[in-house]
């Protein structure tokens, strides 16, 4: 009789670890991530290198102030739709030269050639890997625009205009998560930008090519 | 969490406008000077041959107006000489009938302007949002430069009937801007700057 119930407990124990192999596992859900629709926040710090009309008129020195900062809503597909807003300079100094003005004098100056650009952008993302991949690249487009300050300087004397124009990229890059799963990661992106301006020396309008390292933080 | 994210952008994009650089700020004062030359086109200068100039240079102080001669005016005034002899001009006494005159004056303008700051001082914490007072505060811009012009005494018109005499057309005049313009170090360059590009003034 004792050896019964001694073997009914031993009984008694083992079943249950049966029914647990046997039960659908219940901690392996799709992330969230993937199941819900997410935030993310991009910092970005670029090095913008002028192209086109703008590089032979007006300024052709790459500038390696510009930044900018992004929030995105990312959908359950492959889309993701987001605004971002950026501060770039462009700086260029000419040694002394003699200009000729419309008026028939002639200004002698060391010339300071700049363009601060603060461009608003919305932007729609199409990513081609699922979200918890840990290298996700992605195409993106962008329209907006840019608060403008063309600024040239003959020595210290400005000539100066702001103005709001239209800007417009399309670009390409890539998302790296730190860890699978996780909130943090790093991304690189290659973009052309270009904003229609005419005024002095540029006359086509302010293009250039802009490379990318940033670091973003994702939440739901 | 999607609150606090816009409160981040939004001051990260109010801090990044309000960074204002000055990207001149590392010109020397001579790098900084600026010189801006005219000439009448109609002027023929190979007609001129002897020349005078004024015995001080005239002060303009916004709306007052006097003259000086302190070192540095001095020095001005015999570089200027210095320049036209070389460029072919006999330098001749007022009273002697000079074809052309050559004045210096030393001007500067000061302006007050208003201005606010939108972001100043009262900054509401995270939470409240920001309620600020625009801080209204008046500057003060001063400009000086120097202006060097050349009148045609030869051909002054003398028939109009003016209370100060003949009239003196302004054949050729220079302004020298920036910084450093009262440094006697830099005078001599300054002057010869000016004159510099000006070589259709030559009459040799």
């Amino acid at each position: 009789m004792k050896k019964l119930i001694i073997a009914a407990f031993l009984l008694a124990g083992l079943l249950p670890a049966f029914a647990q192999e046997q039960a659908p596992k219940l901690y392996t859900l799709p992330s969230p991530y993937d199941r819900y629709t997410h935030y993310q926040v991009t910092a970005r710090y670029t090095g913008a290198i002028p192209a086109g009309s703008f590089s032979s008129n007006y300024i052709d020195k790459a500038s390696f102030e510009n930044y900018s900062i992004a929030l995105e809503w990312v959908f359950q597909n492959s889309f993701s739709v987001g605004g971002e807003i950026g501060y770039s300079f462009f700086k260029k100094r000419l040694p002394r030269a003699t200009y000729q003005q419309t008026d028939g004098s002639e200004i002698s100056a060391i010339q300071t050639r700049t363009l601060t650009q603060y461009p608003i952008q919305a932007f729609v993302n199409y990513q081609f890997a699922p979200k918890n991949a840990s290298i996700q690249p992605y195409v993106q487009l962008s329209a907006g625009a840019s608060v403008l300050d063309y600024t040239v300087y003959y020595g210290i004397l400005a000539d100066q205009q702001q103005k709001v124009r239209p800007t417009y990229g399309i670009g390409v890059g890539s998302k790296f998560l730190f860890k699978k799963d996780g909130n943090f990661g790093a991304d690189i992106r290659v973009k052309y930008q270009g904003t229609s301006y005419d005024y002095d020396y540029i006359d086509k309008g302010i293009s250039s090519i802009n490379g990318s390292v940033g670091l973003f933080y994702r939440w739901w | 969490m999607l609150r606090k994210a816009s409160y981040l952008i939004l001051s990260v994009s109010l801090w990044l406008t309000s960074c204002s650089k000055d990207p001149v700020n590392d010109l020397s004062d001579l790098d900084s000077q600026v010189f801006i030359t005219n000439h009448d086109k109609s002027a023929n200068f190979k007609t001129f041959k002897t020349f005078s100039i004024s015995d001080s240079v005239t002060v303009v102080q916004d709306n007052r107006s006097g003259t000086a001669l302190t070192s540095l005016d001095k020095d001005v005034l015999t570089r200027i000489i210095t320049n036209m002899q070389n460029l072919g001009y006999t330098y001749v006494a007022v009273d002697k009938k000079p074809d052309v005159g050559l004045t210096a004056a030393r001007i500067t303008n000061t302006y007050q302007d208003v201005s606010y700051n939108p972001y100043s001082s009262y900054w509401g914490g995270f939470y409240g949002g920001f309620y600020g007072y625009p801080s209204y505060y008046v500057y003060e811009t001063t400009e000086s430069y120097w202006a060097i012009s050349m009148l045609d005494v030869k051909n002054a018109d003398s028939t109009t009937q003016s209370t100060d005499g003949k009239r003196f057309r302004v054949i050729w005049d220079a302004q020298i801007r920036g910084g450093g313009l009262a440094n006697q170090n830099y005078v001599d360059e300054m002057v010869d700057a000016a004159f510099r590009q000006s070589t259709y003034l030559s009459i040799k």
